[in-house]
């Protein structure tokens, strides 16, 4: 077997490693490489530094339920009224023989109790401020009706894969503003930097400026004759070029990856030192960039054998992508029409990943989407609109669905398997123009 | 066709053997055209053994032969033949043969090892064998001494010579050469001269093609004059020169007493006709070129007069051209 690999290996070491290792050093020697590069970390850097920012910086805590307000002006907040049963709103109703609180008291006061939600109907909660617990009648203790008093109920609806939130009302209402936007904020930057600046941006970038003239270039300027005079099939040439090219670009992605995961993984909120569960994330997003950048890379380099103006066909390509970036994006991964594209599938194998990786990122959106369920009631439509919680809308835009009806582990090797197929497809197609071409 | 694993080439992939039965080069009523224009029409040549020189002026479809040669141009019509092998459905002769491009561009930033080295592993070498290799034609072509130099500081008859140890570096049995001699120096010119006479004495298949007869003749004697797309002439220089020689050639000499030379130059048997031009320039018409470049140098000499320039003012291509075509071209 190692006699095998050897012999594999040392043959493969002649042709494949010749023009692989050729274009890499080629890569290398030109400007044009390191600026596309620099270019790109550059911007990664600048979106960096935002989210560095807006880590170190604690947001103003919200009252979200508007107990810590005093209504009636006799020094006593609200909800320090209510928990001793006077009337918030008399100002010569108050309890006696106890100082007032200070407001700051009764803001953050009722967090969130949830933790292992399991997709499943569930009671959750805790009343910690006891707000819900002073009420008079059970009925009122327990305005959801199911039988369980102060808590909050989540009915999973299997139609939507997400849970319908039914409070008893004053249960977990005022929940800590600033640990959930560290939290939602973290995963927003992660997901927004990840699917669309390391996946599309960085996906299509990179292949427009480095692939596109991978065979072109050397046609134009007459270099390739030296290639073509050996024996070997141009379909090889190709495909030889396009490992030298993805061995510049992959270890780029790699290291843009791994630098992004170890700054946020140390910034980022978390109980221990590093947030380990992101790492899942990173591996996803990275994968995802590598396979878009091998698939566009081919696109654009077939582009390029077809016609001697093949980047003007990649922009439009590229234009349609972005298109599809954000039919994706938009519409939460729900959309069938992104499976029409290169990064409809990119976008799916993150989302995928993410939710392997973060199990209770739906949890975390709805959470936060619900914010305690402080907020208006529509007697027209019989709802409530919600106040969101700071972060939570941007978590909900950058967060997706795989959108394929199967297991998140099933939908990331699927995504990965159209990739390759996708590749391969354009690899074939390419060859076959290349081999139909004229070289003069 | 998925990745070479065996990393011979198509060559063995599909079980390519070279046929010894037929010429090495053939070409059967080949044409190639751009759009209307005829770059080649119905060529048809058999190549084997020995060194060819491929003669014609710029667009006479040189280029074009080559290219046909080694499969980067597909034939409008016709068949060309590698060893007995399409060459433009099949890399794998080029297992045998080297070729060197016209065009000038060379990957400027790699040494010229390098560049030798990595193109040499495209024929299936290992890393070691490629360098052994690659060292030996570049000593072949005497750049043993640059050979770590960048390219791009190569004068242009090195870089012509990194282009033939290129090609030279799997040994080929037919070596095809574009316009090697182009703007190189006279130095350069005599070494690459030379190391095409040697593979010639080797007994590869060389093809060389040029637009400067003088310099074709001083590498081989079998040539093939290609104008306007088509073969004008096949064959042995001499017999070439001699059909050539049947009418009359001019020789120019510049002198400041052009009548006085005139006497002398009259001595000579082969000088048909003398005409004056102008005050300090003779015109001597001959038949037979060879014997009046024989003898005047001596008669010069004899003559003690001052001659300052001698010129064969139709010797070339051109004019060989204009009375093969009988003063169409």
């Amino acid at each position: 077997m190692s006699n095998q690999m050897d012999t594999i290996w040392s043959k493969l070491d002649r042709k494949a490693t010749a023009i692989a290792e050729f274009t890499m050093r080629q890569y290398r020697t030109r400007i044009s490489t390191w600026a596309v590069m620099g270019a790109g970390l550059m911007a990664i850097l600048l979106m960096l530094l935002f989210y560095i920012d807006a880590m170190g910086t604690d947001i103003d805590p919200i009252d979200n339920d508007g107990d810590s307000f005093d209504s009636d002006g006799d020094g006593y907040p609200d909800g320090q009224e209510r928990k001793y049963g006077t009337n918030p709103t008399n100002p010569n109703s108050f309890p006696s023989g106890v100082e007032p609180d200070d407001p700051s008291v009764w803001i953050d006061e009722d967090d969130f109790n949830w933790a292992n939600l399991n997709g499943q109907n569930m009671s959750v909660g805790y009343d910690d401020d006891g707000d819900c617990l002073q009420k008079d009648t059970s009925s009122q203790r327990d305005a959801n009706d199911n039988g369980i008093e102060c808590d909050v109920y989540l009915e999973w609806n299997v139609r939507t894969q997400s849970y319908e939130i039914l409070s008893d009302g004053g249960v977990d209402e005022d929940p800590d503003d600033n640990a959930y936007v560290k939290e939602a904020g973290h995963r927003a930057f992660v997901l927004g930097i990840g699917k669309f600046g390391i996946v599309y941006l960085l996906g299509i970038f990179l292949p427009l400026f480095l692939a596109t003239g991978l065979i072109r270039e050397e046609m134009s300027d007459g270099t390739l004759h030296y290639m073509l005079a050996k024996p070997i099939a141009r379909g090889e040439i190709l495909l030889y070029r396009m490992v030298g090219y993805l061995g510049i670009v992959w270890p780029y992605i790699i290291g843009l990856c791994t630098f992004l995961a170890v700054v946020t993984g140390f910034i980022g909120p978390s109980d221990g030192f590093f947030r380990w569960s992101d790492l899942g994330v990173w591996l996803s997003i990275a994968w995802a960039a590598m396979l878009v950048s091998f698939v566009y890379g081919m696109i654009f380099c077939s582009f390029g054998i077809l016609w001697k103006n093949g980047v003007i066909l990649a922009i439009i390509f590229a234009t349609w992508e972005l298109g599809m970036a954000f039919v994706a994006l938009l519409s939460g991964g729900d959309s069938p029409i992104k499976f029409f594209s290169v990064i409809g599938w990119g976008l799916t194998l993150v989302d995928a990943g993410v939710a392997l990786s973060w199990p209770d990122n739906w949890n975390l959106i709805e959470m936060g989407l619900w914010g305690g369920g402080n907020g208006d009631y529509y007697s027209w439509s019989g709802r409530w609109n919600y106040n969101a919680l700071p972060g939570a809308e941007p978590l909900a835009v950058f967060s997706g669905k795989s959108g394929l009806n199967m297991a998140n582990w099933a939908a990331f090797v699927t995504a990965t398997m159209v990739l390759l197929v996708q590749g391969i497809v354009a690899w074939f197609i390419g060859q076959t123009l290349f081999k139909g071409k004229e070289v003069d | 066709m998925m990745p070479d694993m065996t990393q011979v080439g198509q060559a063995e992939t599909k079980e390519w053997t070279p046929n010894v039965s037929v010429p090495v080069v053939m070409f059967n009523q080949v044409s190639k055209t751009y759009g209307r224009i005829n770059a080649l029409s119905g060529i048809s040549l058999g190549i084997s053994g020995g060194v060819t020189g491929i003669l014609g002026m710029n667009g006479a479809g040189k280029s074009t032969l080559f290219k046909l040669m080694m499969g980067k141009l597909k034939p409008s019509s016709g068949d060309v033949k590698l060893f007995g092998t399409n060459p433009w459905k099949n890399s794998a002769p080029y297992s045998r043969v080297g070729f060197v491009s016209e065009g000038e561009k060379l990957h400027d930033w790699m040494t010229a090892l390098d560049f030798v080295v990595t193109f040499a592993r495209l024929h299936g070498m290992t890393r070691d064998e490629a360098r052994e290799e690659a060292e030996r034609v570049l000593e072949f072509v005497s750049l043993t001494d640059v050979m770590h130099k960048k390219i791009g500081q190569f004068s242009k008859g090195m870089r012509q010579r990194v282009k033939i140890a290129h090609a030279l570096v799997n040994d080929p049995e037919l070596i095809i050469l574009d316009e090697p001699l182009q703007g190189c120096d006279p130095l350069a010119r005599t070494t690459i001269m030379n190391v095409i006479k040697e593979l010639g004495r080797l007994g590869r298949t060389v093809l060389v093609s040029s637009h400067i007869l003088h310099e074709i003749e001083r590498i081989t004697e079998q040539i093939v004059i290609l104008h306007h797309g088509r073969v004008l002439a096949l064959g042995n220089s001499h017999a070439i020169r001699e059909m050539i020689d049947q009418h009359p050639h001019k020789i120019s000499l510049d002198c400041e007493q052009p009548r006085e030379v005139a006497k002398y130059i009259m001595a000579i048997d082969a000088v048909t006709g003398l005409s004056f031009i102008n005050p300090t320039q003779l015109m001597i018409e001959t038949k037979n070129l060879g014997d009046v470049h024989k003898e005047l140098p001596q008669v010069i000499l004899q003559s003690g007069l001052k001659v300052t320039g001698i010129d064969n003012p139709d010797d070339d291509l051109q004019s060989i051209l204009q009375y093969l075509t009988g003063g169409l071209a």
